[in-house]
């Protein structure tokens, strides 16, 4: 369960990122969060991964409230979260299987499990035989499949995907699209900030619609309802 | 246990995956630790410089003709015996004779006068060295014993004191200098070391903050940064002290005819100080680049 009790957040003199947002998610649910521009949606995913602290307001995670948590907890609060980025975030110098490895190894887990795990993730977004190629060897779609793997290493009760498909194609969108929903399928709270209107309206899943950082609409089968 | 094999296993993946910028610090160390050695060694050849010149510095006694045996004698002990003399040298009236005609053997003037004056119109020698030249006024003053005056010929301290000052001076001013120098060198090179450091971290803030975002700690962020730059610095030494090895080794008998055989100093120096040296240059070296590597890689994990 997430909950955001009247959060808002102000940068710095007065600009607000979010202001009094209210939500609740239910474990194994698929939310989209949509909003143009500058309506709120990454400064939301933020929070959700102790990258940004409320001004106001209240973020728990599983019944932990991590608006304010400590520096020293942040690790252990993003090994239960699996999250994706638009840019992908991939370190660059390491090979496919150990940029997914390395989310266990920091976490301490033994090398067996680490034999065992990164396999199955790397069968499970079809990227076997590509394990040993370095991130700028693969195409885009097979970056974010990377990305995906290592959100998964460590079976995160959520996964949050922060404009997962904005630098791919139709196909490679299609692709991670139903990856999402295979993972969500299983059992993850699946939480995806976009604004990508096909991906939303296709999905018929629950929406959160954001707009100068408030919440204008919450739909539970919802659509794409924003302006182009 | 797992983990500490991981970091350090992490930290060599750096050295070797990011080689370029690595041999580009590990230049940069280079160059800051060969500054100051360089400047290390300048000073030793100038302690070696003055140290021959100390060494030339002695104060010679002539006793008049008329000097009794036993007192030139009791004037040798009583010298030997102050414990700012390092050597006493005792020349009797007839060696003193014999060292003038052998200087004088090619002037037929000088030696004809001398056998004109039937008899030895020279007296015994006392040549004194002291352990420091500072000490020579202090041994000069003590020669002139009233017990001993009345046998010694006057002029010869006059001229001593000037020389024992200028030397004394010169070795004053090239040490403040030298000391003045080094100090410098030593600065840059660590400001040199800092700067490479924060550049090498720089270039990698993205991989750091992409370990941040995937769950792992501070600590484990760190560690590999700071080991990292723990074996370029290690590496940097070893190439440091073999080029500077090689060097003094081609430099010192290149140099020796310059200090007239008697060593340019840079060997006795680097050799025997190496430890001193090792521990001081490559321990500030490492303390600093491991602090420099703390605080550079804390700048990309605030959150």
């Amino acid at each position: 369960m997430i909950q955001l009790e009247h959060v808002s957040k102000i940068y710095a003199p007065s600009t607000a990122a979010l202001q009094d947002v209210s939500l609740r998610i239910a474990a194994g649910d698929f939310v989209s969060i949509v909003g143009q521009s500058g309506a709120g949606k990454t400064t939301l995913a933020k929070m959700l991964m102790a990258e940004e602290q409320p001004t106001e307001g209240r973020v728990i995670i599983g019944g932990w409230d991590i608006t304010r948590i400590r520096s020293y907890e942040i690790p252990q609060l993003r090994r239960q979260l699996g999250v994706i980025f638009q840019d992908y975030k991939l370190l660059l110098k390491k090979t496919v299987y150990e940029n997914i490895s390395f989310a266990l190894e920091v976490a301490g887990a033994p090398r067996k499990r680490i034999r065992d795990v990164v396999p199955q993730v790397i069968r499970m977004v079809g990227l076997e035989g590509k394990d040993h190629r370095f991130p700028q060897q693969l195409s885009g779609g097979e970056q974010q499949r990377v990305v995906v793997a290592r959100a998964l290493v460590h079976r995160p009760k959520i996964l949050l995907a922060d404009e997962p498909t904005g630098n791919l194609d139709t196909h490679n969108t299609r692709d991670i699209m139903d990856l999402l929903l295979k993972i969500n399928h299983f059992g993850t709270t699946v939480i995806l900030v976009t604004h990508n209107r096909e991906v939303v309206n296709a999905l018929r899943r629950r929406v959160i619609t954001l707009k100068d950082g408030t919440v204008v609409s919450d739909q539970s089968e919802g659509k794409y309802t924003l302006p182009v | 246990m797992i983990t500490f094999w991981r970091i350090f296993a992490a930290s060599w993946k750096h050295v070797f995956r990011n080689a370029w910028i690595g041999l580009a610090t590990i230049f940069v160390f280079m160059m800051a630790l060969f500054s100051v050695n360089v400047l290390l060694g300048v000073n030793a050849m100038l302690d070696q410089t003055l140290k021959i010149l100390e060494d030339r510095i002695d104060v010679t006694v002539s006793f008049t003709t008329t000097a009794p045996v036993a007192v030139v004698n009791q004037a040798r002990f009583y010298l030997a015996s102050l414990p700012q003399v390092s050597e006493v040298t005792q020349l009797s009236a007839d060696e003193v004779l014999q060292r003038f005609r052998d200087t004088h053997k090619a002037e037929s003037k000088v030696l004809g006068a001398l056998e004109e004056l039937n008899g030895n119109p020279l007296g015994a020698q006392i040549t004194v060295k002291a352990k420091n030249p500072e000490d020579y006024p202090f041994i000069i003053k003590a020669i002139q014993n009233p017990q001993y005056a009345e046998f010694i010929n006057p002029p010869v301290y006059d001229d001593h004191q000037i020389a024992i000052a200028r030397v004394q001076e010169i070795g004053r001013s090239t040490r403040i200098v030298g000391a003045i120098l080094v100090a410098l060198f030593a600065l840059f090179g660590l400001l040199i070391a800092f700067n490479a450091i924060r550049v090498a971290v720089y270039t990698q803030r993205e991989e750091i903050a992409i370990m941040r975002l995937v769950g792992a700690s501070s600590f484990y962020i760190r560690a590999p940064f700071i080991l990292e730059g723990l074996w370029l610095t290690l590496i940097a030494l070893i190439f440091s002290g073999l080029a500077i090895y090689g060097a003094v080794l081609w430099l010192e008998p290149a140099l020796s005819p310059l200090f007239e055989g008697a060593g340019a100093g840079l060997s006795g120096f680097f050799i025997g100080q190496a430890p001193l040296i090792i521990a001081v240059e490559g321990g500030s070296l490492i303390i600093l680049v491991m602090m420099v590597s703390w605080v550079a890689v804390g700048r990309y994990i605030k959150r």
